[in-house]
């Protein structure tokens, strides 16, 4: 039979942070590239459970504990930054906010 | 067999999710798409043990943050069809390139490794469960200092949130 | 014993501070007293220093004062011998006479000390020059030279032609000098010393590498400081300074030190044919143009002027010919009656309240008799009249050419010809001034104070006796200097028949020249037989403005150089040098905002470089292993 080995899980988890990126580069409507955040976040978490299992300590869990957090406040601070943003153009589009080009 | 299967089958909705959320163009469908990336990886989440980091997933990830992403959607009501085409000038190139050099450098780790990934440490035999308790034991004698960042960290998340969004024209003239 | 020639050589210097200090203090009087009674030591104790060395069979004296540079070794050392000795008594007696002379002449002027300060650093520099012991105190005396010469050039320096004056003598000096200076480098190389009777011993023994560049190179050196074709355009413009100075400086002293020095250097001088082919060409037709350019000058003392080179000049044909006693005879005796000259020269322009032009003045031997009179002796030494002196050294020049034969006939012939020029010149000269009968109004000049008159009347008697210290009867300056050319193969004078020849020749050059002065200007005898000469216009155009030398001079050097320098400084300055900086600069300031291009501010692309570049960088730590094995 086919074993399902850590190497699986690890695979899984960069072809999801790779479909994340792309969609970074891809998309231009801010909330969409949140999300594309999160995936990449989720993806994170995943490895470290594969970690944790393979080696078998609890320090795996504990970090995904912590990285759901900080994801948590990341995306509350985040969505309201988008919200004032957006109040002031009313288009969604992020290539509109050019004011940092050198 | 099971084991496959229970692989195999949120591991292609976690990915038919995230094809879902940077592909399609009405915002609601990304969320859904990222709803359902979240809870297929709680399931996996469960098959590698960790089943205390599962409900949280799914509560915290699934419940509160894919709430609070619908709110913003329709609070600011993106209606707007997206453009599909590229505007800035050689992204196009760049991000193309950066595809070719993503996909010829895993196949050739994975090809000069003969299809299996070269990890140094073996796997031990016996995992850890995720329990409650054992998550506990480690998180508030050995963590309990990050603990408590964190939670500082919240708040501050909380009383930024309130300032950035607070809008100081709101209040009538008397 | 050979301490007292620190007191000859410095006591002028000490004079010269000491006067800087007091000069506010002191009236004319009290500087008078000091500056005159400073000279009068000088000059005695070099009486004193030559009896001492006339006792001793003028074997040469030295004087090591200290070691400069330890290896190779380099002294600063005096040597008195029978050629510095003369040189030393000529200078510290000339500087007795002509400060005599200054105090009168230039009383009432708002610089007087400063004139003496000047005059007094020029005879202490001279001093050195002539009684240096290697080449490298000569260089201190001859650089020093050229600076006093400057200083008292362009004394009026208010006046924007005296300053150009002395920036012109300084710079054709100057021209000369880089000739020395490579002169003693070349010495140094190929010998190790400065010292000159290390060197003479060494080319004396076979040692002749390079001599002749060493030679030449000197020889440049001596072109600049005695006025010599190409470099002699500065002194007829020298006579912007205090006539006593020119006296001193411009007839005496600083333009023979180029003859003092080739004479010095005469044991490796008779080794080099091409120099000495050198000098005799540039002294004949320096002699020559000088002379030329004399017969139509309308300056008193520019007449003097281009009479100095031409002497010089002819002192360069002795040196030329081997006769090197010759050339310092002529030298003393030049010495005499041009000091003597100048210095009347000056009396007559003080009378006659500095007008300088002589056809403005006439007949003035009934206002100024002594200074006519002392004039007259000047002129007849000049032109060669015996007994007096400029008789018995001229001709001797003359003489030595001769003897050498072959192609020196031409030379000797072409010499003639200008000691027919001199006698021409200076007479018509003397005529002018003192003779001739013309309409100008001199009813307010009276005879010079007698401070001047006494120096002339002392310099008068000199000019008329000094000729007898080497006649062919009398070789004293020849036994003097017999110790320092003793390995120096000298031409000597033809014997019997062909001298007295040679004598009669030179004296009916001598009077025919003056006769024919007087005939064209006092009795106008061409217009008596109303002679046309052809050309007489441009003849007297081409004698008054130097053949146009220095216009030639002028177009070629000053603008030349003045366009070539501005070309340099907008072509290769401007243009290029600040091109390239300017093209420097400007490549960063595109290139900078070519890259800046890449800050768009947006976020998508700069999460793509991120992505992009890093993975280039996993990449590079995954392949460069593989690449390894």
């Amino acid at each position: 039979m086919i074993e399902v080995s850590t190497d699986w899980y690890l695979t899984l988890a960069a072809i999801l942070f790779s479909i994340g990126f792309l969609g970074m580069m891809i998309r231009k409507n801010a909330l969409i590239m949140f999300m594309c955040i999160e995936l990449m976040l989720n993806s994170v978490n995943l490895t470290f459970i594969t970690a944790s299992k393979h080696f078998g300590t609890i320090e795996g869990q504990i970090s995904v504990f912590f990285v759901l957090v900080v994801a948590a406040a990341e995306v509350v601070v985040g969505l309201a930054i988008i919200v004032s943003i957006f109040k002031k153009q009313s288009s969604a589009s992020v290539d509109l906010l050019r004011t940092s080009r050198g | 067999m099971l084991e496959l299967l229970l692989f195999a089958v949120p591991a292609g909705l976690v990915i038919l999710g995230a094809l879902i959320v940077i592909f399609a163009k009405n915002p609601v469908h990304n969320s859904m798409g990222l709803v359902l990336t979240l809870a297929s990886l709680a399931i996996i989440y469960i098959t590698l043990n960790a089943t205390f980091v599962a409900m949280v997933q799914m509560l915290v990830y699934a419940g509160a943050v894919m709430t609070l992403f619908l709110f913003v959607i329709m609070m600011i009501g993106v209606d707007k069809p997206e453009q599909t085409r590229e505007e800035i000038k050689g992204q196009t190139l760049l991000v193309s390139g950066t595809l070719f050099i993503l996909i010829g450098l895993v196949s050739f780790i994975v090809v000069n490794s003969g299809f299996k990934w070269d990890l140094y440490f073996p796997a031990v035999e016996y995992s850890l469960e995720g329990t409650p308790d054992l998550i506990a034991a480690s998180l508030f004698t050995e963590w309990v200092l990050p603990f408590e960042i964190i939670s500082l960290l919240l708040i501050v998340a909380t009383a930024a949130a309130i300032a950035l969004a607070y809008d100081t024209k709101v209040r009538k003239p008397k | 014993m050979e301490n007292l020639l620190l007191v000859i050589i410095f006591l002028p210097l000490l004079t010269a501070l000491g006067i800087k200090i007091i000069s506010n203090l002191v009236n004319e009087l009290l500087l008078n007293f000091l500056t005159i009674n400073s000279a009068l030591l000088s000059f005695a104790t070099a009486c004193g220093m030559f009896g001492l060395l006339l006792t001793d069979k003028f074997k040469p004296i030295h004087l090591e004062l200290f070691t400069w540079i330890p290896s190779p070794e380099i002294l600063f050392e005096f040597t008195l011998d029978g050629l510095s000795g003369i040189m030393m008594l000529l200078v510290t007696g000339l500087s007795v006479v002509i400060q005599i002379f200054s105090t009168s002449y230039m009383s009432k002027d708002e610089n007087y000390s400063k004139y003496f300060i000047y005059f007094n650093v020029f005879v202490f520099s001279m001093l050195l020059l002539v009684m240096s012991g290697n080449f490298l105190v000569m260089f201190f005396g001859w650089e020093l030279v050229g600076l006093s010469s400057y200083l008292l050039i362009s004394f009026w320096s208010k006046k924007q032609s005296a300053a150009k004056a002395g920036n012109k003598a300084f710079i054709l000096n100057r021209i000369g000098d880089f000739g020395f200076l490579v002169g003693l480098m070349l010495t140094l190389n190929t010998f190790g010393t400065f010292n000159y009777e290390k060197v003479f011993s060494e080319v004396l023994n076979g040692n002749r590498e390079s001599l002749s560049i060493i030679v030449i190179c000197f020889i440049i050196g001596a072109f600049g400081k005695s006025a010599q074709f190409p470099l002699f355009s500065w002194l007829p413009d020298a006579m912007e300074g205090p006539t006593p100075a020119s006296a001193l400086i411009h007839a005496a002293t600083m333009v023979t030190a180029g003859v003092f020095m080739l004479v010095r250097i005469s044991p490796i001088l008779q080794f080099s044919e091409t120099g000495k082919l050198i000098i005799i060409t540039a002294g004949l037709l320096t002699a020559l143009i000088a002379a030329f350019s004399a017969i139509n000058q309308d300056d008193i003392k520019k007449v003097l002027a281009y009479s100095t080179i031409s002497q010089l000049g002819f002192m360069f044909i002795a040196i030329g010919s081997g006769a090197y006693v010759a050339a310092i005879f002529h030298l003393v005796t030049h010495a005499f009656f041009k000091a003597l000259l100048f210095l009347g020269a000056g009396a007559v322009i003080h009378e006659m309240h500095h007008e300088q032009n002589i056809h403005k003045m006439g007949n003035l031997k009934t206002k100024m008799p002594i200074t006519a009179a002392m004039m007259g002796i000047g002129t007849l030494a000049i032109s060669g009249i015996p007994p007096l002196a400029g008789f018995w050294s001229k001709d001797e020049i003359l003489a030595s050419t001769f003897a050498n034969g072959g192609f020196y006939y031409g030379y000797w012939a072409l010499s003639l010809l200008a000691a027919f020029m001199t006698a021409f010149y200076m007479g018509r000269h003397w005529l002018l001034i003192f003779h001739k009968e013309t309409g100008n109004d001199i009813s307010q000049v009276h005879e010079a104070p007698k401070a001047m008159v006494r120096p002339l009347i002392v310099l008068g008697i000199f000019s008329f006796f000094i000729g007898f210290i080497n006649t062919p009867f009398f070789h004293g300056l020849e036994k003097v200097l017999e110790e320092t050319l003793h390995y120096v193969d000298i031409t000597h004078l033809p014997e019997g028949i062909t001298l007295i020849i040679l004598a009669v020749v030179s004296i009916g050059a001598g009077f025919t020249g003056l006769l024919l002065a007087y005939l064209i200007y006092i009795v106008d005898i061409l217009a008596y037989f109303k002679v046309k000469i052809p050309l007489k216009e441009e003849i007297k155009e081409l004698s008054s403005n130097t053949l146009y030398l220095n216009k030639f001079g002028e177009v070629i050097f000053v603008k030349g150089m003045k366009s070539f320098s501005r070309k340099t400084a907008v072509v290769v300055d401007g243009l290029l040098i600040d091109g390239l900086v300017n093209k420097i600069s400007s490549l960063f300031y595109n290139s900078s905002q070519k890259v800046s291009k890449s800050q768009n501010g947006l976020v998508r692309s700069y999460v793509v470089y991120f992505g992009f570049f890093m993975l280039l960088l996993i990449g590079l730590f995954i392949a460069t292993p593989w690449v390894l094995n």
